[in-house]
């Protein structure tokens, strides 16, 4: 087979890869960079996000504010001092990003605008329109072009990790056009692969979201953590999944049930007005609000449509010219996929998968538990997002722990050497036969369409927006009987080039990894907490025993070994989250407390 | 280091030709371009008429006595369909070639400016045309 | 129970056919379902070889472009309901070589994005700690509308003169150009100029407008390349201008 060396291989390139790739190659421009990606950069899944990005501007704002927003949000289960570092670091790497010629939205003056969003204190997300992720991508892409040190590996799809010696050595991949496999050497790896959405039936996540990246650092021996917070986002299309964002509901617009009532006042998220008012109804944290949905849907309180059941997000008094100027995207979504123009019409929305908290473990340095390793973006738990992530931290983090990972994947690039090719090539070869015997083999029984909706469906079932002890029980066994016909996977098209029916079978095999860690970690969590939410007596949060993280170890055919972590408190003790009238109540109390 | 080994390639290149044809907009489109060929014949027909004005009356008269042929006729009835689709093809793709025109701060869009476009051409041909006929003989 | 669709689509594996050819399938669906559903279907229940591209389902990511009864599109936001009971004609997108079923080389495109210097050329460096350029809505409103552009390639598949010529530096990369010449934070124009006064810059192009027509994004490709005729234009006159003046 083919060898490339490169001193920094970064699997994926989305906003997470580029901006790694950028920080490597700006820090030191003699190392070699092979940015490895399944698709072209710009359809990497970043750029469908929507809303923007977080950074503290203005003068009423501080750092502490985001922090204590973050910490919140998450429910405490986030590493404070990892916290610290991002809300500091934010703002240079948004104006950073604006320096590259991403074209944020402006105020009159010609400075940044910053709109509300879930579960903030006070504004501070940048955006551009409401295509932020596009802009943003697009942005980091097109700048990535000026650095002739940035090798670009374009639909070759990551199909293995080559770990020798304690240590990341490289990555075996397939060039998708022609079937072949090329040993990738390297003495630093970064994954950016992105989260594992499509785990679950109805998502906003593209097809490409398949948890790749997290589904190999777990096979070898990486513990992925926190795995059982999933964020459903309350506001996405019935049927496709696809993404209506927070922004709508942080430029005013309102959540209504069959009745025209807004109903998060009923879930500790009202008074309604004055509206908008930051971190209250419509403004409270996702997790919440899919929660409020789930209620109001047991009640019959929400509104039928030929998709499924929904509540109705009404835009109308925003008034035409604000909402074509901030919410095209929306527009256009709604107008060509439901027919419903905005302007005259609500859209009716329900929750559907989003984003995975959890993911491949790392300290504040992306560095994982395994040398030479490191991971960025959506398939990690740097530790910020906790049991669940408040809108636009997830674009911000891509940029402040892109530049960590490149930073310190060169420092450590210009420590080591690049192990002897023989070594490691037996390692390859064997990694190719893995990947190869999936589609040389004959006797195979299973059908890929069929494992995946089962898995879909299953832990939609067992691991939605409220989960109960049985249902995760079933869920846990039907991965568990899934990776077992796994093993017999059959593979029809038996073809080199562009063989998708071959790389599907890869991708179902990782997502099926990634649901079974997701699924038994859920299970052992006998609280609730943040996005994880139980309805079988442990209805509560329970900081003696749970205020841990969760860590799965991959054992093989054999369930996940669940093991759980310290979290890192600094300064923000646990306390009751609250939002809406309580949380300003609670907030007035603190601050009686702190000058009494 | 993609094509330093054979591989299973073997891209295909789909044929142009004909593909004029194949889409309704492109066959407006070689329309369009042909009405050229129709502005420039007519053009030509006004240069030979110039030429025999040049030469005094009774070449000029010979001209018009051609003109004035039924065949001539109805080529001229075909040339100016040609050329009133030409007109409309010409303000049609002009918003193209233009930056944005702003008005009051707002962007005057394209098919504002085709109307315009349009109007003003069918305006001048009147204008013409009851100028010439007053000062017929 | 379902309506029923025929869909032909146009099937090519190099190691096995000479040829395209077409193959026809029938898809039950609801009238909610798009094309690309509709292929998703067949592969998942129908025919598993059957290889393309798609990411994000909502027209973002650029992946999905095909031609769809003989017009370039997103199959990802066309509707199967808008074409019954009349049968639907899936191809890959024109005027690039097709490597696999409905997958087709986009190399060109790509080593054409990158040689136009898609990034800012800054005339004033500011540092980090300076803060951000400050742009109004008005200056950022002049090159909005072209920095949408998701590289689908659609315009690409619509515009005759790159088909007939691949040389053309085509409608969506010379519209990426514009969007870095008309942001005010940029003062490349001079380095992108070559690429523009070409014979392949924006002298290929007849205005023939379909790339605009088919682009589902409004960016107008079409628009950006023509006005960069009256600035190449404007450009050849003062050289000319310059070189008579040094001559004297």
């Amino acid at each position: 087979m083919d060898i490339v060396e490169a001193d920094v291989v970064i699997v994926g390139a989305g906003g997470g890869g580029l901006r790694a790739a950028i920080a490597v190659a700006e820090r030191d421009p003699a190392l070699t960079v092979a940015l490895v990606s399944k698709v072209y950069p710009m359809r990497s899944h970043t750029v469908a996000a929507e809303g923007g990005s977080a950074g503290v501007v203005q003068s009423h704002d501080s750092l502490d504010h985001h922090f204590n927003d973050t910490v919140t949000g998450g429910d405490w289960l986030c590493e404070q001092d990892v916290v610290d570092y991002f809300v500091a670091h934010c703002t240079e790497e948004m104006v950073q990003l604006e320096h590259w010629g991403c074209p944020w939205s402006r105020k009159e003056d010609g400075h940044i605008n910053v709109r509300a969003f879930g579960g903030m204190k006070i504004e501070r997300t940048w955006f551009a329109a409401d295509k932020t992720g596009f802009h943003m991508l697009h942005t980091l892409f097109q700048t990535s072009i000026k650095y002739p040190s940035i090798k670009r590996f374009d639909e070759y799809f990551c199909c293995d990790l080559i770990i020798e010696d304690g240590r990341c050595q490289g990555v075996l991949a397939i060039q998708i056009s022609t079937g072949k496999f090329v040993l990738i050497k390297a003495k630093a790896v970064i994954i950016a692969t992105g989260g594992a959405g499509r785990v679950f039936r109805q998502s906003t996540n593209g097809g490409i979201v398949t948890g790749d990246g997290m589904a190999l650092a777990y096979r070898h021996g990486v513990p992925l953590r926190d795995m059982e917070f999933v964020q459903y986002h309350p506001t996405a299309m019935p049927g496709t999944g696809l993404l209506f964002t927070e922004a709508c509901r942080g430029e005013g617009g309102i959540l209504v049930n069959k009745d025209g009532y807004r109903y998060l006042q009923d879930y500790g998220l009202g008074p309604p007005d004055p509206w908008p008012r930051k971190k209250a109804m419509e403004l409270g944290p996702r997790d919440r609000l899919s929660q409020a949905f789930w209620h109001e849907d047991r009640k019959g309180r929400t509104v039928n449509t030929p998709q499924g059941s929904a509540v109705l997000l009404d835009l109308r008094h925003l008034g035409e010219k604000h909402i074509r100027e901030r919410l095209p995207l929306i527009c256009e979504l709604a107008e060509r996929f439901m027919g419903i123009d905005p302007v005259h019409e609500p859209i009716p929305v329900r929750p559907a998968f989003h984003y995975t908290m959890g993911g491949i473990l790392v300290n504040g340095k992306t560095e994982a538990p395994l040398r030479g390793l490191y991971a960025v973006g959506e398939c990690s738990s740097v530790g910020i997002h906790g049991a669940n992530r408040l809108g636009s931290n997830s674009l911000a983090e891509l940029c402040v722990f892109g530049k960590v990972a490149g930073d310190e994947a060169a420092r450590y690039a210009r420590t080591v050497r690049f192990c002897d090719a023989s070594t490691i090539e037996k390692l390859a070869e064997a990694a190719k036969q893995r990947a190869l015997d999936l589609v040389t083999r004959d006797d195979g029984t299973e059908r890929i369409s069929v494992l995946r909706k089962e898995m879909a469906l299953s832990m939609e079932r067992g691991c939605g927006i409220y989960r109960i002890g049985s249902e995760m029980q079933e869920t846990c066994d039907k991965i568990d009987e899934l990776k077992l016909r796994f093993a017999r996977v059959k593979v029809d098209d038996k073809s080199s080039v562009w063989n998708t029916d071959w790389l599907q079978a890869i991708e179902v095999g990782f997502q099926l990894d990634v649901a079974q860690a997701m699924a038994y970690s859920a299970l052992n969590r006998k609280e609730s907490r943040g996005a994880h939410q139980r309805l079988d007596g442990f209805e509560q949060r329970d900081d003696v025993n749970f205020l841990k993280h969760t860590l799965a170890h991959y054992s093989g055919m054999d369930a996940p070994r669940i093991r759980y972590g310290d979290v890192k408190i600094t300064r923000s003790q646990p306390a009751v989250r609250a939002y809406g009238a309580a949380g300003e109540a609670a907030a007035q109390q603190a601050r009686e407390a702190a000058h009494g | 280091m993609k094509d330093m080994q054979p591989d299973a390639r073997r891209p295909y290149v789909r044929p142009m030709e004909g593909w004029w044809r194949k889409n309704p907009f492109f066959v407006r489109y070689m329309a369009r371009e042909l009405t050229a060929l129709v502005v420039a014949a007519y053009a030509f027909v006004l240069l030979i008429g110039l030429l025999c004005l040049a030469q005094g009356e009774a070449a000029y008269n010979g001209w018009l006595a051609v003109l004035r042929h039924p065949v001539s006729l109805s080529l001229h009835a075909v040339g100016l369909v040609a050329m009133a689709y030409h007109t409309w093809t010409w303000f049609e793709i002009m918003p193209k070639t233009m930056p944005p025109i702003v008005v009051h701060g707002k962007r005057v869009a394209g098919h504002v400016v085709t109307a315009v476009g349009v109007a003003a051409a069918i305006g001048v041909t009147l204008v013409l045309f009851l100028a010439v006929w007053g000062i017929k003989p | 129970m379902d309506k029923v669709i025929q869909i032909e689509v146009l099937r090519y594996r190099p190691e096995q056919d000479e040829e395209p050819f077409f193959q026809a399938y029938a898809v039950p669906f609801t009238d909610d379902m798009s094309v690309l559903q509709g292929l998703q279907y067949i592969k998942d229940e129908l025919d598993s070889t059957l290889s393309y591209r798609w990411s994000c389902r909502m027209a973002i990511c650029g992946s999905c472009g095909m031609m769809i009864n003989g017009k370039p599109e997103l199959s990802c936001h066309t509707f199967l309901r808008d074409f019954y009971p009349h049968k639907l004609r899936v191809e890959p997108l024109n005027h690039f070589p097709i490597e696999r079923d409905l997958v087709v080389r986009p190399d060109d495109f790509i080593r054409k994005l990158e040689s136009i210097k898609p990034y800012i050329i800054a005339r004033d460096v500011r540092r980090l700690d300076q803060g951000e350029y400050l742009q109004t809505p008005a200056e950022r409103d002049r090159y909005e509308q072209y920095s949408s552009c998701i590289n689908c390639m659609l315009c690409y598949a619509a515009c005759p003169q790159y088909g007939l010529n691949s040389e053309f530096m085509g409608p969506g990369v010379l519209a990426l150009l514009h969007r870095y010449n008309m942001d005010s934070r940029d003062s490349g124009q001079a380095e992108r100029k070559e690429l523009v006064n070409a014979e392949e810059g924006v002298w290929n192009c007849t205005a023939v407008g379909y790339c605009s027509e088919v682009c589902p994004k409004g960016v107008d490709p079409a628009n950006a390349v023509n006005v960069n005729k009256i600035n190449s234009a404007k450009d050849f006159f003062f050289n000319l201008l310059r070189l008579a003046g040094g001559g004297k």
